[in-house]
């Protein structure tokens, strides 16, 4: 029994969450989470690089500027949902039970919805017993989350919006191109989204015919079936959304084929370097709108802090750098305590000031934030060009 | 062509890949059906190993590049080693009479494999060298992907080089001798420990090159390649027969065949649900599988 | 504390779920069908709730109902095999259920927004818990008072006529047919059971996770399912428990700190504790002595 009971109190004590910091050494605790195991490891370890690049960034310059009109340095913590709903709503809990102010994540649609879900859907609604903890999120990129709960905010990047107007420059710079085929992984909630709902009406909406789509599952290996469904249509753009592993897959097949096309359009998440990884021949001139390319020099000079920590800046870690400024010009403006006793007073006027936000600073320009939480945010189209990213085209150049 | 032609070709062309594919199935129910006919016991980290074992020739041809062959005949040696190790750490030492202890601990193996890789490339897709993979065997009106008939001849080449060590080796006799009678054939003078030890690293290089035949296909190799592969190749050991190797080959062809026909007719988000079907066919009506004998022992 | 009593959720709703592979191991099958079963709760306990509006607790029992009819239909043909075949039988089953799942879609609109299951995109906005102001400490008590229920019933179960019949088919299937025991009727009833207790698991898990996708019920979770009861060891329902713990408390939320290892730990630990413990964490001289503490005299 006594055993037992070692064994138990060395659970507690294991699984205790830490406790506020002295008021002495004030800071302001930002707790990023998300993927670092399994297939999307890589974003979680982009998101970690780059927001503490941007919390070094930010403390070398002072720190932000508190109530009382001290400095505190910023502090960012990051933890491993794996991915997993459950494991996801067990971190913000832990969070919530710390002295975080704010947490930024997750990586994965699937766990940010059910996330969501938990939090208090109206600010200061007292018959709703949800987690009243603001969460921005850097990556989950399907459509239409941070409706779900107003302690929901995010800075992804708004697909409807950038593939409506890639359709309509591509309509100006191929006049010749008439048609569009899709390529789709069924069973992935933001791939599948983003067909049916973005790439498909958008482009039916610039007056492309849509000639149909093919399906695959996020794990398969086999496309010969599909890839030849989409030669028979013999369409002139072909849109592919699905993540790198099968969009290789697929533009593997599609060169055996020799499938002919005018354009290739691809999904916001494969202009990555996964994607240059391990198909770079394939994807060669892939056109893909994205909300960060290093084009001006306050993104270089992100992307290599971010180098620097061992992480590459993209288009969902970027973001991550623009949320922890616009966190701190938040904090600022709120004019939060930082203390031990003041940690739930904080994180309601966060949330507060972000929601109260209309317009944030980008990298690549002003962001435009909706009533709902969401993001618009400047983006350029980028293409695949001799095994790297480059720009193609800046809509608002 | 008319559109009526492209309708009867574009099944048979889908049939014809699907089957071409399914010698890795194949490949990979061999794995299982080997080890269960000699240990009477399931592997689950069987998959991941071949997957791991594919990796692993990636990461000895990082600097200086080798011939896809060599590739491939690295892939195998790894997984042999792999092989080993899921022996030692999962098989070796946990009491005979305790199938479900091993059982549990090949699933923890099978996680411990997959985050290795994971960790070694953070989750990245790896490109994986193929033979042929830009040859197509025209065939008017059909055609046949040049690297899957290489897949499809090597695949051949590894059964019967299988085949020959089980049934014209002193090795494979010994093998055969434990699968059937372990008391006698350790009377015998056979080596349990040391058999079975063998059959782990026979079967573990035939997944390597399972492993690196899948990363050829596709082009790349993921992580996320290890538990379908596993589903997969359960069901074709089972459809199979347990224990059989022919019935292993068959069943992996029938299978890669039967999921394209039905994601060709019935689309690829119901496709699987057919080859459940399929398997419960064979329970209901043929539940010692294709070539299985019908055993009372589990 | 709300940590505590959201890892306490957590914990009770795979407690339940390794419960209902626990009931059907007993008997010597190994189900990897327990992933369906779960699915089928959470679905049509989310429909009940959020769909047709009703409250939680009928919605749970009609779920958990449904579950056991499944089980019990399935549990005829399937049982008819067993070893790998079974375990094969079962899983292709639950993988088909999960496909199901991924090509349902049922969706009303509910004020201005549409609910239901939408395919693959997931069963969205399970709210019932925070919509009626039930706090994390009322959802865990709540759950607990589920999980105690299924314990206490199968350590009673356990101790009855019942249980030395289901753990006679699981020792040995002829001697135990041999002195008249129904072998197909004891393999279906312990599916039958499983089910229903998944069936509750999955409704819960709804309703704590607020929403569903099929990726969710997947081959890992059919596996866990498994891994609780022979990891946790099958001399009795406190080494389920047991196994949970060290699965989703410790592995998962203690080792946390450790960063990166965590992960390469998970599995490595799961092999270890299988050659150390191969009958479990909790096996049966743990039993005794834990007896032996509470002052019982051994049996």
């Amino acid at each position: 029994m006594k055993r037992l009971l070692t064994i138990a109190a060395a659970l507690g004590v294991a699984m205790s969450v830490g406790t506020a910091a002295d008021a002495a050494d004030r800071t302001v605790k930002i707790a990023g989470f998300g993927a670092m195991s399994g297939v999307v490891r890589s974003f979680g370890i982009n998101t970690q690089a780059v927001m503490q690049a941007a919390a070094k960034a930010i403390n070398e310059a002072g720190g932000v500027k508190l109530a009382d009109g001290s400095m505190a340095p910023m502090e960012v913590t990051f933890d491993d949902d794996r991915c997993n709903a459950e494991e996801g709503i067990s971190v913000v809990r832990r969070l919530a039970s710390g002295d975080a102010v704010v947490g930024v994540g997750p990586t994965c649609s699937n766990v940010a919805e059910p996330l969501f879900g938990i939090l208090q859907a109206k600010a200061g609604d007292e018959g709703d017993s949800g987690l009243q903890f603001p969460i921005f999120t850097d990556t989950a990129i399907k459509g239409g989350l941070a409706k779900i709960s107003e302690w929901a905010f995010r800075n992804v990047p708004n697909e409807s919006q950038m593939y409506k107007s890639l359709f309509e420059w591509l309509a100006s710079q191929h006049p010749d191109a008439k048609s569009v085929y899709g390529g789709v992984e069924e069973d992935f909630a933001h791939s599948r989204f983003t067909w049916y709902k973005v790439m498909k009406t958008r482009s039916a909406d610039v007056g492309y015919e849509v000639k149909g789509e093919s399906k695959w599952l996020l794990n398969d290996t086999n496309f010969t079936t599909q890839v030849r469904e989409m030669k028979r249509a013999g369409a002139d753009i072909i849109a592919i959304s699905a993540h790198p592993f099968t969009t290789c897959g697929v533009l593997k097949e599609m060169a055996r084929q020799r499938v002919k096309y005018k354009v290739l359009v691809g999904l916001t998440s494969s202009s990555s370097l996964e994607t240059l990884n391990g198909c770079a021949k394939q994807a060669e001139g892939i056109i893909i709108p994205t909300s960060f390319a290093p084009v001006n020099p306050e993104a270089v000079a992100a992307a290599d802090a971010a180098a620097a920590l061992g992480g590459s800046a993209d288009l969902h870690s970027a973001a991550a750098w623009e949320i922890m400024m616009i966190l701190k010009d938040v904090i600022e403006a709120a004019g939060i305590q930082a203390t031990a006793d003041s940690v739930q007073a904080d994180r309601m006027a966060i949330r507060d000031g972000l929601a109260n936000l209309k317009t944030t600073k980008g990298l690549l320009g002003e962001i435009q934030r909706t009533d709902e939480g969401e993001a618009v945010k400047p983006y350029v189209y980028v293409h695949a060009d001799d095994g790297s990213w480059a720009v193609l085209h800046d809509p608002n150049a | 062509m008319s559109d009526f032609w492209w309708d009867v070709i574009d099944p048979i062309q889908s049939v014809l890949d699907g089957v071409m594919f399914g010698s890795i199935y194949a490949l990979i129910g061999i794995g299982f059906t080997l080890i269960f006919g000699v240990m009477h016991k399931i592997n689950l980290a069987y998959a991941a190993a071949s997957i791991g074992g594919a990796y692993a020739s990636l990461a000895a041809f990082q600097l200086l590049s080798a011939p896809a062959l060599v590739v491939f005949l690295c892939a195998a040696v790894a997984s042999g080693v792999i092989g080993y190790a899921v022996y030692i750490c999962c098989f070796r030492f946990i009491p005979e009479h305790l199938p479900l202890a091993t059982l549990m601990a090949s699933v923890g193996m099978l996680i411990l494999i997959d985050e290795v890789v994971v960790h070694a490339t953070a989750g990245m897709p790896e490109p994986y060298p193929a033979m042929f993979d830009d040859v197509m065997i025209d065939l008017e009106p059909f055609w046949v992907r040049g690297d899957l008939l290489m897949i499809f001849v090597l695949s051949v080449i590894a059964m019967m080089i299988l085949l020959y060590i089980l049934y014209r080796t002193r090795l494979g006799i010994a093998t055969r001798a434990v699968a059937q009678q372990p008391a006698a054939a350790q009377l015998c003078g056979i080596g349990q420990q040391n058999t079975n030890a063998v059959t782990f690293i026979i079967t573990g290089a035939l997944g390597g090159l399972a492993g690196a035949m899948v990363g050829a296909s596709v082009g790349i190799l993921s992580p996320l390649l290890a538990l379908p592969l596993t589903v997969k190749g359960l069901i074709v050991t089972v459809i199979g027969g347990l224990g059989s190797i022919p019935g292993a080959i068959v069943a992996g062809l029938l299978v890669g065949g039967f999921e394209n026909v039905f994601q060709y007719f019935r689309g690829v988000t119901e496709r699987d649900i057919y080859v459940m079907l399929l398997l419960f066919v064979f329970l209901t009506f043929r539940p010692q599988g294709l070539f299985g004998r019908m055993s009372t022992r589990d | 504390m709300d940590f505590y009593y959201g890892m306490a959720q957590l914990i009770g709703v795979h407690t339940l779920l390794g419960l209902s592979a626990y009931v059907v191991l007993l008997t010597g099958q190994v189900s990897m069908a327990q992933a369906g079963f779960f699915a089928i709760g959470a679905y049509l306990a989310g429909m009940l709730t959020v769909l047709a509006g009703w409250h939680i607790v009928p919605a749970m029992l009609l779920a958990a109902v449904a579950s056991a009819f499944v089980a019990t239909v399935v549990g005829f043909p399937a049982l008819r095999v067993k070893g790998l075949m079974l375990v094969v039988a079962t899983l292709a089953f639950g993988e088909a259920v999960r496909i199901f799942w991924f090509n349902f879609d049922y969706q009303i609109a509910k004020g201005n927004i549409q609910v239901g299951p939408l395919g693959g995109e997931g069963f969205k906005q399970i709210r019932y818990f925070p919509e009626n102001g039930w706090s994390t400490a009322d959802v865990a008590l709540f759950i607990w008072a589920w999980v105690i229920a299924a314990m206490v019933a199968l350590w009673w179960l356990d101790r009855s006529r019942v249980g030395s019949v289901l753990r006679a088919v699981g020792e040995d299937e002829l001697a135990a047919q041999s002195v008249g025991i129904n072998l197909t009727a004891v393999k279906v009833s312990a599916m039958t059971i499983g089910g229903f207790i998944a069936g509750l698991g999955g409704a819960i898990y709804a309703h704590y996770t607020t929403h569903i996708e099929h990726l969710n019920f997947g081959v890992i979770l059919a596996t866990f399912a498994i891994a609780y009861p022979i990891l946790g060891g099958l001399s009795s329902v406190i080494g389920v428990l047991i196994a949970v713990i060290f699965i989703q408390g410790f592995l998962v939320e203690v080792l946390r700190f450790m960063g990166d290892w965590r992960n390469l730990l998970f599995g490595a630990l799961i092999v270890l504790a299988m050659n150390v413990r191969p009958d479990g964490l909790f096996d049966a001289r743990a039993m005794r002595t834990l007896r032996r503490l509470f002052g019982a005299r051994d049996a």
